[in-house]
């Protein structure tokens, strides 16, 4: 069952942009669906805590079709890849859990405070 | 005396999901410090409080938010 993730990476901010899309070249390509991946560059961002002698990180948002079998292969390949100071990997499946809410609900849930003055 | 209840501020924006890369928005949601507003201070609903403070916690950890704030070493 292929299920949607998406997952952010911090790449080191000293690397060259040709070098970083390799690197996610190589990641991807682990994943065995290279149609259906979709990549957003932040670009370089100051950190809001310094990561080890860091305080600048290359973000790069990709959100991708994978079975979960796939995954522990790919997530290695980062965990090893030192250009990577940090990513994180998570469902991009925003009914998981309880159900989101529908129209109306967030309607009755806004309208509250008129419905507690009444009382 | 009950106090009066305070109307969610994603419900009313007709929010679904509470994103950990929006630094702006989880921004409103924590105190001087960077800890995480209680719903009672926010107005923030049960269901939407718990998406929060999942997103609050992602964002620390890809340091777009901080752990700390205001902490000389």
């Amino acid at each position: 069952m292929t299920r949607r993730y998406e997952a952010v990476y911090i790449f080191d901010s000293t690397l060259e942009d040709a070098a970083i899309k390799e690197k996610i070249a190589r990641f991807h390509a682990l994943l065995q669906s290279p149609d259906q991946i979709s990549v957003d560059h932040w670009g370089r961002r100051q950190l809001a805590y310094k990561i080890g002698p860091r305080d600048t990180g290359y973000y790069v948002i990709a959100r991708f079709h994978a079975t979960s079998s796939v995954l522990p292969e790919y997530e290695r390949a980062m965990k090893l890849d030192d250009g990577v100071v940090r990513y994180l990997i998570t469902l991009f499946e925003h009914e998981v859990g309880a159900p989101p809410m529908t129209e109306e609900e967030m309607a009755r849930a806004a309208r509250q405070e008129d419905d507690d003055d009444e009382d | 005396m009950r106090r009066p209840q305070k109307s969610c501020p994603f419900c009313e924006g007709r929010v679904h999901y509470v994103d950990y890369k929006d630094d702006r928005t989880l921004g409103r949601f924590i105190t001087d410090h960077g800890k995480i507003l209680p719903s009672r201070l926010s107005g923030v609903c049960a269901r939407h409080q718990r998406q929060l403070s999942t997103a609050i916690k992602r964002a620390r950890y890809l340091a777009i938010i901080p752990y700390i704030r205001g902490h000389l070493a």
